[in-house]
């Protein structure tokens, strides 16, 4: 992974959190799977040194303060929506972070004129569905009573959209990486309907990957299985899009 | 297991409100365990399908309705095909559990052009696609085979995404299926399936 990094964004910074609580909470991931020293990223404010050692969210006065900060409603029926298990927000916080990703990338993609045709039809299917994606995503943390990681700030270096070819295949890479992290959850997840979720979406996940690849003369079918990867692994493979 | 002790657990954590809606919260809900008696029962569900596919690709492939390219695509994918029937019948049999015969199949008149053919591959990968979701639920507990089994829907989903493709289908409603995979119960799988099962 860590060539495929360098090849596609030369170790350049393409991701910067809205607020501390983003990058605290996506730090907390990495914290969780051990690679917490490892990533560098800029949040709203880099100057806070207290980093949480610790994955429980929900005993966490900071972050106790950042809900509130958030101002974040309590839920209609009396506050006890909130009980699908932590580990399955955070899973679906992790999916969005994401989705963010790639939603963002192909819309910065689509603006310019590298795709016409069969390709630009395929390619905003692609990313109508990423947006789709988001949004649902979003709703579904709020309405579990989460608060959904806001829309990060993305620096995809400006070489991704030099041309077609170059944003195809960053293309491929999101696609191939967002399958390999939604495998990696299945056996995570706790809640049935959140893994159903999550599997209708990973599905379509695939197809993207598939198409995308046959576009770029790629293998559209690399194995029999789908590939998984852990959160640590897909967070060493993003870490280039933290910026430092 | 029934379905009501299945879901007891969850019961208690997901609020009844309509949190999941956004997701598709009530498309799955006709994934009903109670479609399958045993993680086993489920598998030979899946090795049916997985069946039915390889000889699918099997005849098909050699009936030179398609060549170059388009051929190499359709070859991997009767090898995942196959694969897939092994990767059952051995999982079946590891645990203890009897892998059910390929069936007696008849494609009438699917190898009659390249078109019928893809059209047919496209249905039966569809198909698959939302067999797997739809007892997803049935193997919750089993995370391995759970795992397994979603390791194998994504790819059947890689397979319908581009054999529309090569039919050039439109994007969406033809290679894609809307943002979200739709499950489908066990006994619509089956009805989409028996005009190709002789026994």
């Amino acid at each position: 992974m860590a060539e495929l990094e360098k090849e596609l964004f030369e170790g350049e910074p393409v991701i910067e959190f809205q607020n501390e609580k983003d990058r605290r909470n996506f730090l907390k991931y990495a914290t969780k799977v051990g690679v917490g020293s490892a990533l560098v990223m800029v949040g709203a404010a880099c100057t806070d040194q207290e980093e949480p050692t610790t994955p429980d969210v929900a005993t966490s006065p900071d972050d106790a303060e950042a809900t509130v900060d958030n101002n974040e409603s309590p839920s209609p029926d009396g506050g006890d929506s909130a009980q699908v298990p932590q580990g399955d927000l955070e899973i679906l916080n992790y999916a969005l972070t994401l989705e963010h990703l790639e939603a963002s990338f192909y819309e910065q993609g689509l603006k310019g004129n590298l795709l016409s045709g069969r390709d630009r039809e395929i390619v905003a299917a692609v990313s109508a569905h990423e947006q789709s994606h988001v949004d649902s995503l979003t709703q579904t943390i709020q309405d579990l009573g989460g608060t959904p990681v806001d829309k990060p700030k993305f620096k995809i270096p400006p070489a991704t959209f030099k041309d077609k070819a170059a944003f195809l295949k960053t293309a491929v890479t999101f696609e191939e990486l967002g399958v390999t992290a939604y495998h990696g959850q299945v056996p995570e997840i706790q809640t049935p309907d959140i893994l159903m979720a999550a599997g209708s979406i990973a599905g379509v996940e695939s197809r993207h990957a598939a198409v995308l690849q046959k576009m770029i003369g790629g293998d559209p079918f690399p194995g029999p299985i789908e590939a998984s990867k852990s959160m640590d692994q897909v967070l060493k493979a993003v870490k280039p899009f933290l910026a430092s | 297991m029934d379905r009501r002790s299945f879901i007891k657990g969850t019961a208690a954590v997901i609020p009844a409100t309509v949190a999941l809606q956004m997701l598709g919260g009530g498309r799955w809900v006709l994934a009903q365990t109670s479609d399958f008696k045993d993680p086993v029962d489920v598998l030979n569900f899946a090795l049916t399908l997985e069946f039915l596919e390889a000889t699918f690709y099997n005849q098909g492939n050699a009936k030179n309705l398609v060549g170059g390219a388009e051929l190499g695509l359709l070859k991997q994918v009767e090898v995942d095909e196959e694969t897939h029937v092994k990767f059952l019948t051995d999982t079946i049999k590891k645990l203890g559990g009897k892998p059910v015969a390929a069936p007696k199949v008849d494609f009438g008149n699917a190898f009659k052009d390249r078109k019928s053919f893809l059209t047919l591959a496209h249905t039966f990968e569809n198909t698959g696609v939302g067999a797997y979701l739809g007892a997803a639920p049935s193997l919750f507990k089993e995370k391995e085979l759970l795992s397994a089994a979603a390791g194998v829907f994504g790819v059947e989903a890689r397979h319908a995404a581009v054999i529309g493709d090569l039919l050039g289908l439109k994007a969406e409603g033809g290679v894609f299926k809307g943002a979200r995979e739709t499950a489908i119960p066990k006994d619509k799988v089956l009805k989409a399936v028996m005009p190709f099962i002789k026994s």
